[in-house]
């Protein structure tokens, strides 16, 4: 294929990525490489590459959207962040001795999860705990944020759960190229009852330092090609720029229904990969 | 809000706009390149990162494609790191050594991942 081709090809690829993600909240990911295996054939590990410094990429945009705000959690993030890191320093190099089917079926399976998650509706907010637990309270992880000039206090319970969650969360997200950060959120949400517009900003933080923890490794390694990555990081930061700014104006439940089922669809044809080959 | 903490979101809004300018400026300049050569696509590093580096650096690679594909990839990878880096300075500005010492951690753990990466492990 002609290497224009091929970068047009990957630009928009990572358009539609950074678009879908803002829009839905799947990642840029889940786009990016079943773009590059199945459409490209490229090896999985250099896709994953790839779509790594697109995540950076997103993470770093948005990050303008939170830094400054308050919301993030410092404590909780570079703690957690110990964790995630972890997790992603094993999965880059795991991943590069797993068989890539195993990795397409490893795909599949997350993608297809992240897809009917995408169908169901949201809760509303978790209650929050009123009080810390005791390894909270020797951290400091409870905090406040302000809001409509009003200051709300939290408080932060289930650290050790959330550690390994986020240690899963790190690993998946070197293994598989998607930044993982539903799971992030859970962790923070769920487990440690943080409010959600903290575990969202603190996330974001989040995302981008665990992917930055694989991606150095791919990089170095060898795996991720300048051309193609750079076509990635310019079209996913263009296309959330753009889902950002239409996502009041456009039907989101019915795309989100829309994309979730092209996605299953593609979750799909990874498993079908993995499984058999074709 | 302290000082302290206003500084930190301070450095935090200049580090993240700094990169994205001058990381997407490169990328840029290294797409335009790129199609104005002619197709030619650059070849994947196959070494390492300091291969990448000096390839940046290189005076004679200068208006070469991947000298600004790369150098745009180099500086978003540091971003997260540099953003550690200013979380640790504060921590140590206001005495919170716990802290300052888990973002080193963390930022070891990224340190690990470039060398791990570089040795093939």
């Amino acid at each position: 294929m002609n290497p224009m081709l091929i970068v047009l090809i990957v630009l928009c690829g990572g358009l539609a990525g950074g678009f879908i993600g803002a829009l839905t909240g799947l990642g840029g990911g889940m786009v990016i490489v079943p773009l590059l295996t199945l459409v490209l054939h490229l090896p999985v590990p250099e896709a994953v590459g790839i779509s790594l410094f697109g995540i950076i990429a997103t993470s770093t945009g948005a990050a303008t959207r939170f830094v400054g705000t308050g919301l993030s959690n410092m404590r909780v993030g570079l703690f957690l962040q110990m964790a995630a890191s972890s997790g992603a320093l094993a999965g880059a190099v795991i991943a590069h001795h797993l068989s890539s089917r195993f990795l397409f079926v490893l795909f599949g399976i997350v993608l297809g999860y992240s897809a009917i998650m995408s169908f169901v509706p949201k809760h509303a907010d978790i209650v929050g705990a009123d009080h810390d637990s005791p390894l909270a309270r020797r951290l400091r992880l409870a905090s406040r944020y302000e809001q409509n000039g009003v200051w709300t206090e939290y408080h932060v319970i289930n650290v050790i759960p959330g550690f390994l969650i986020m240690v899963g969360a790190g690993l998946l997200s070197a293994l598989l190229g998607i930044g993982s950060g539903a799971f992030k959120v859970l962790a923070m949400d769920r487990f440690m009852r943080l409010p959600f517009r903290v575990s969202t900003a603190t996330s974001n933080f989040m995302i981008g330092v665990t992917a930055a923890t694989s991606a150095g490794y791919y990089l170095s390694h060898g795996d991720v090609s300048p051309v193609l990555a750079g076509s990635v990081i310019l079209g996913m930061l263009a296309g959330s720029y753009l889902g950002g700014h239409l996502v009041r104006s456009l039907p989101v439940p019915l795309l989100r229904r829309i994309f979730g089922a092209v996605l299953l669809l593609v979750a799909l044809q990874m498993l079908l990969k993995g499984a058999f080959n074709l | 809000m302290n000082h302290v903490t206003r500084e930190r979101r301070l450095i935090n809004i200049w580090i993240v706009r700094a990169s994205v300018t001058l990381c997407l400026t490169s990328i840029l300049i290294g797409l335009v390149l790129f199609f104005a050569h002619g197709s030619q696509m650059p070849a994947t590093p196959t070494g390492s990162l300091r291969h990448i580096v000096g390839g940046i650096l290189e005076p004679g690679r200068f208006w070469r494609v991947s000298a600004f594909l790369d150098a745009g990839l180099v500086i978003l990878l540091l971003t997260p790191m540099v953003r550690l880096l200013a979380g640790i300075y504060v921590s140590m500005r206001m005495r919170d050594w716990l802290y300052a010492l888990i973002g080193t951690v963390v930022v070891v753990l990224v340190l690990i991942g470039l060398i791990a990466g570089q040795a093939g492990v």
